[in-house]
C-alpha cells in the first residue's frame, strides 16, 4: 500500500498542470463567453495542443487503459478548464477508448494516432431524447443493405459532434434479440452521407464544450466497431463504466479551481479589520472544500486503481467515487460562491462559471440517482435471500 | 499509488472480525445496557493478543505495523463490538502504552510495556482537563520538583479507562511561565498517594469504557517516571493526535461496515405493502450512501497509517480531514441507519441504535471537527 504519487505519476501531474497552466486556462473564460463557432475552433486547437504534448495519451498506455494517468491528468486538464476537459474525454477516452477496446486492428490503425495527437476528433453518441442510463430504449436502428449498414434514428446531446471527424453511434441491429445481444456500436464518419447536425446546444454551464444533437437519415456507417455484432450495449456500458472515474476527476478539478480562486479572496479580502478567512463562517468552508475536495481525489484514484488491476467490486468504487466527487463539488462550487459573496454573483467573477460547470457531475452519465442504485444493489444482494 | 492490502494483512483482518463477531460481540448489549466496563470483554481482547498489537514480540507484543492495527480496530467494529470496548482498547494501547514504549527509557519500557501489552496492567491518559479541551497548552496541572521527584497538582477528566486503569500518563505543567513548552508527561502507578479517579460518568454512548476525572493531591512522582524528559510532553501530546487519526477512528469504520450489514440484511427481510423494503429508493439511498462513507472513511483512515508506517511526511491537512469528514459523516449515517430500522431502531436490542449513540464520540474525542476545521483554515490561510 502507498497512498503518495510514484516519481512517474507526479512527473505526469506535474507536466500536465504545468502544460495546462500555461495553454489551457488562458483560454477558459473566452470558451465560455464567445460564439459556438468560435468555441468549436478554439477546442479544436486545445485538443491538438494536449495532444500534441502528448497529453491525449495518457489513460491509454500498453494494450489496456491506464485509469490512474486519466484521472491524474484529467484533473488538472479540468482545473483549467472543464469543458475542454470534458472534449478531450470524449475523443479521447469514449471514442478512442471503445476504438482501442473493442476495434478491429484496422480501425486501431486508422484512428487511434490521430484520435491521441488530437489531429482528430472523435464522440460517442448513445443517448436519445427517451435513452439516457437506460440505453436499452435507444430507438436508433442499423440494418445491413449489402455490404454497407444503414442508420436511422436521432441521437440527443452528442459531446464533440460538431467537430467531430468520426463518431460511434450505438443502434439496435436485431431489436428481437434484445439488448445485450442485438445492440452495435458503429463507426460513422464526418460527411457521411444521410448524417446531419443539430443545432448546437445551450448549456447551463460546460459553454464552449460542442455538443448537438446527430439525425440520422439512412446515415451511411463505415463500419461496425469490432467484428462481432450484438456487443455494443456491453461495449458502452464498459466504457461509461470506467469512465466513472474521469467525471470524478474532472469534478475534483472543478474543486481544486473553486477552493484555490475563493482561498486566494480569503485571503485578501477584509471585512471589520480581518482578513475574511480568519473568520470560521469562511474558514470552515474553506476547510470542508479542502476535505471534500481532498477525499474526492483519493476515491477517483482508489476506484481508478482498482479498474487498472482488475480489482472485484471496481464498477461500484467507480460509482462512488463519481457520486462523491460530483456532490462534492457542488458543495464546494456552493461554498466557494458564499465566500465570494456579492463579489462572485457576477460574471467574469471565476466562481459564478465554475458554479455553473460544477453541477453538471452530478447529471451526466448516470445521475447521482442511478449511482446510487447500482451502489446499493451490490451490498443488498450480500444478503439476498438464495431462492 | 498502491492501494492493496497483503494476503496476510486480509487474512488478519477477517480473523479479528469473527472472533470480535462470535466471541466479544455477544458480551456488548448487556454490558452496554449496564453502562460498565467489562473485564470479560477486556480478557478476551487481551487473550487474542489484541491489546499488545504494535509492540516487539521482546515486549510481549505482535510487531504490527500501524495499518494492521487499524485492520484490528476495523475488524473489531465490523464484527459488532461496540464503540466503548474499541475506546478503551484504544486508549490503552496507543495513548497509553505506545506513547510509553515510543517514548520511555528502556527500563520505563520494560518495566510498564509487557503488563499493558498482555493486558495484565490496564493504561489511560490524562491530557484533558475541566477547563482545557481542544486548548491543552491551557492546562493547569502543575509538577513542581522536590529532590528527586516531582510533586503534582491539578485535575483530568474525560480520561478514558481512568476508573480501571493500573498506569496513568498524565500530562502536568513544571513552569506555566513557558506555556507549551512546560508541558510535561508522567507515569503515574495507581496506588500512588495523592492520585485518585472520580466516579465513572454515564455517557451517552461508548459506554464500556468507563470514564472519568483523574485527581492529583500533592502527588508525588519520582523523576525516573518522566516520559520522554522534561518539557516533551507537548511534542508526545501531539503525537497521539496522529494515532486518533487512524487507529482510534478505524472502529467507527467498522462500526459503519456492521451498520451497512445490519441494514442491508434488514431490508431484504423486512416486508412492508407487500415487499421487502429494499425495493424502495429511499432505503435503497440509503444503503449506498453508507457504502460511500464507508470507502472514504477507511481511504481517509488507512492514508494515515500507510504513511507513518512509510515514515512519509504526514501531510497535516490530510490527517485533519479524517475527523472533519469522518466524524461529522459518520454520525449522520449512523442516524441514517436507525432510520431504515424505523421503531425498531429506536431500541435498544438492535445494535443500530448503540452504533447512533457510539458514532458522536467521532466528532468529539480527541480534537472535535470544529478544531480540525480550525487547524484546516489556519494552514489555508498561510
Amino acid at each position: 500500500m502507498d497512498y503518495q504519487y510514484s516519481p512517474e505519476e507526479t512527473k505526469l501531474q506535474q507536466d500536465t498542470a504545468a502544460f495546462c497552466a500555461r495553454e489551457i486556462a488562458p483560454r477558459a473564460a473566452l470558451l465560455d463567453t464567445c460564439p459556438p463557432e468560435r468555441a468549436c475552433a478554439l477546442m479544436r486547437e486545445n485538443l491538438k495542443a494536449l495532444g500534441g504534448a502528448g497529453i491525449l495519451k495518457h489513460g491509454f498506455t500498453g494494450e489496456g487503459l491506464d485509469m490512474v494517468g486519466h484521472c491524474i491528468a484529467g484533473e488538472e486538464i479540468a482545473k483549467a478548464c472543464p469543458a475542454t476537459f470534458m472534449s478531450a474525454r470524449a475523443s479521447a477516452f469514449l471514442c478512442a477508448g471503445a476504438i482501442r477496446l473493442f476495434g478491429t486492428d484496422d480501425q486501431k490503425d486508422r484512428w487511434l494516432a490521430p484520435l491521441l495527437d488530437g489531429e482528430a476528433v472523435g464522440a460517442l453518441a448513445y443517448s436519445e431524447e427517451q435513452a439516457g442510463t437506460d440505453m436499452g430504449a435507444v430507438a436508433t436502428s442499423a440494418v445491413r443493405v449489402g455490404d454497407t449498414w444503414l442508420l436511422n434514428g436521432t441521437k440527443g446531446i452528442v459531446v464533440n459532434a460538431p467537430i467531430a471527424d468520426v463518431i460511434l453511434v450505438l443502434a439496435y441491429t436485431d431489436r428481437e434479440a434484445g439488448k445485450e445481444g442485438g445492440m452495435s456500436l458503429f463507426l460513422v464518419e464526418k460527411g457521411a452521407e444521410g448524417l446531419a447536425l443539430g443545432r448546437g446546444v445551450e448549456t447551463l454551464g460546460l459553454r464552449g464544450l460542442p455538443a448537438s444533437s446527430l439525425t440520422l437519415d439512412g446515415c451511411v456507417a463505415s463500419g461496425l466497431l469490432g467484428d462481432v455484432q450484438g456487443q455494443g450495449f456491453g461495449q458502452a456500458g464498459r466504457l461509461l463504466s470506467l469512465g466513472t472515474v474521469g467525471i470524478a476527476a474532472l469534478c475534483v478539478g472543478i474543486g481544486t479551481a473553486c477552493m484555490e480562486l475563493s482561498t486566494n479572496h480569503a485571503r485578501t479580502r477584509t471585512a471589520f479589520g480581518k482578513r475574511i478567512g480568519m473568520y470560521q463562517d469562511v474558514g470552515f468552508k474553506l476547510a470542508d472544500m479542502f476535505a471534500y475536495n481532498d477525499l474526492g481525489r483519493v476515491m477517483a484514484l482508489r476506484a481508478a486503481w482498482a479498474m487498472d488491476t482488475g480489482e472485484p467490486g471496481a464498477e461500484v468504487l467507480g460509482a462512488c467515487a463519481k457520486l462523491f466527487a460530483s456532490e462534492g463539488v457542488t458543495k464546494i462550487a456552493n461554498w466557494g460562491m458564499q465566500v465570494f459573496a456579492g463579489h462572485g454573483y457576477l460574471a467574469g467573477s471565476g466562481i459564478e462559471k465554475l458554479f455553473r460547470d460544477a453541477k453538471f457531475g452530478e447529471i451526466c452519465e448516470g445521475t447521482s440517482e442511478m449511482q446510487r442504485q447500482l451502489i446499493a444493489k451490490a451490498d443488498l444482494d450480500r444478503f439476498a435471500p438464495v431462492r | 499509488m498502491d492501494f492493496s492490502l497483503t494476503q496476510e494483512q486480509k487474512m488478519f483482518r477477517d480473523t479479528v472480525y469473527r472472533y470480535g463477531r462470535d466471541e466479544i460481540a455477544p458480551l456488548c448489549e448487556e454490558a452496554d445496557l449496564r453502562g460498565e466496563f467489562s473485564f470479560e470483554i477486556w480478557q478476551r481482547l487481551a487473550s487474542f493478543g489484541l491489546l499488545g498489537l504494535p509492540f516487539p514480540e521482546e515486549l510481549g507484543g505482535s510487531g504490527a505495523d500501524i495499518l494492521t492495527c487499524c485492520l484490528a480496530g476495523e475488524a473489531l467494529g465490523h464484527g459488532g463490538v461496540d464503540g466503548g470496548s474499541v475506546l478503551a482498547w484504544g486508549a490503552h494501547t496507543y495513548l497509553c502504552a505506545h506513547n510509553i514504549y515510543d517514548f520511555g527509557t528502556d527500563e520505563q519500557k520494560r518495566k510498564y510495556v509487557p503488563g499493558l501489552a498482555k493486558g495484565d496492567l490496564i493504561g489511560c491518559m490524562g491530557l484533558t482537563e475541566p477547563g482545557s479541551g481542544s486548548d491543552a497548552a491551557s492546562m493547569r496541572t502543575t509538577a513542581v520538583r522536590k529532590g528527586g521527584s516531582y510533586v503534582l497538582n491539578g485535575s483530568k477528566t474525560f480520561i478514558t479507562n481512568a476508573p480501571v486503569a493500573d498506569i496513568f500518563v498524565v500530562f502536568a505543567n513544571v513552569d506555566h511561565a513557558k506555556k507549551h513548552e512546560g508541558i510535561t508527561a508522567f507515569i503515574i502507578e495507581k496506588g500512588t498517594p495523592g492520585l485518585s479517579t472520580g466516579k465513572p460518568f454515564h455517557k451517552l454512548g461508548c459506554r464500556c469504557s468507563a470514564t472519568s476525572e483523574v485527581f492529583l493531591e500533592d502527588c508525588e512522582v519520582p523523576e525516573e517516571n518522566v516520559l520522554g524528559g522534561e518539557g516533551k510532553g507537548w511534542f508526545i501530546a501531539l503525537n497521539g493526535v496522529e494515532w486518533d487519526r487512524c487507529t482510534l477512528l478505524s472502529p467507527l469504520l467498522g462500526a459503519a461496515m456492521y451498520n451497512l450489514d445490519l441494514c442491508a440484511r434488514y431490508a431484504n427481510e423486512r416486508q412492508q405493502f407487500g415487499r421487502p423494503i429494499r425495493a424502495f429508493q429511499a432505503v435503497q439511498h440509503r444503503i449506498a450512501d453508507l457504502r460511500v462513507f464507508i470507502e472514504a472513511c477507511r481511504l481517509s483512515v488507512y492514508r494515515v497509517a500507510s504513511a507513518k508506517d512509510k515514515g512519509q511526511m504526514l501531510n497535516p491537512l490530510s490527517a485533519a480531514v479524517s475527523k472533519v469528514y469522518a466524524g461529522d459523516k459518520g454520525f449522520e449515517m449512523a442516524s441514517e441507519a436507525v432510520q431504515i430500522f424505523g421503531g425498531y431502531g429506536f431500541m435498544h436490542e438492535y445494535p443500530v441504535e448503540r452504533n447512533f449513540r457510539d458514532a458522536k464520540l467521532a466528532a468529539i474525542g480527541g480534537g472535535t471537527s470544529d478544531i480540525m476545521r480550525m487547524i484546516v483554515s489556519r494552514i489555508m490561510m498561510m
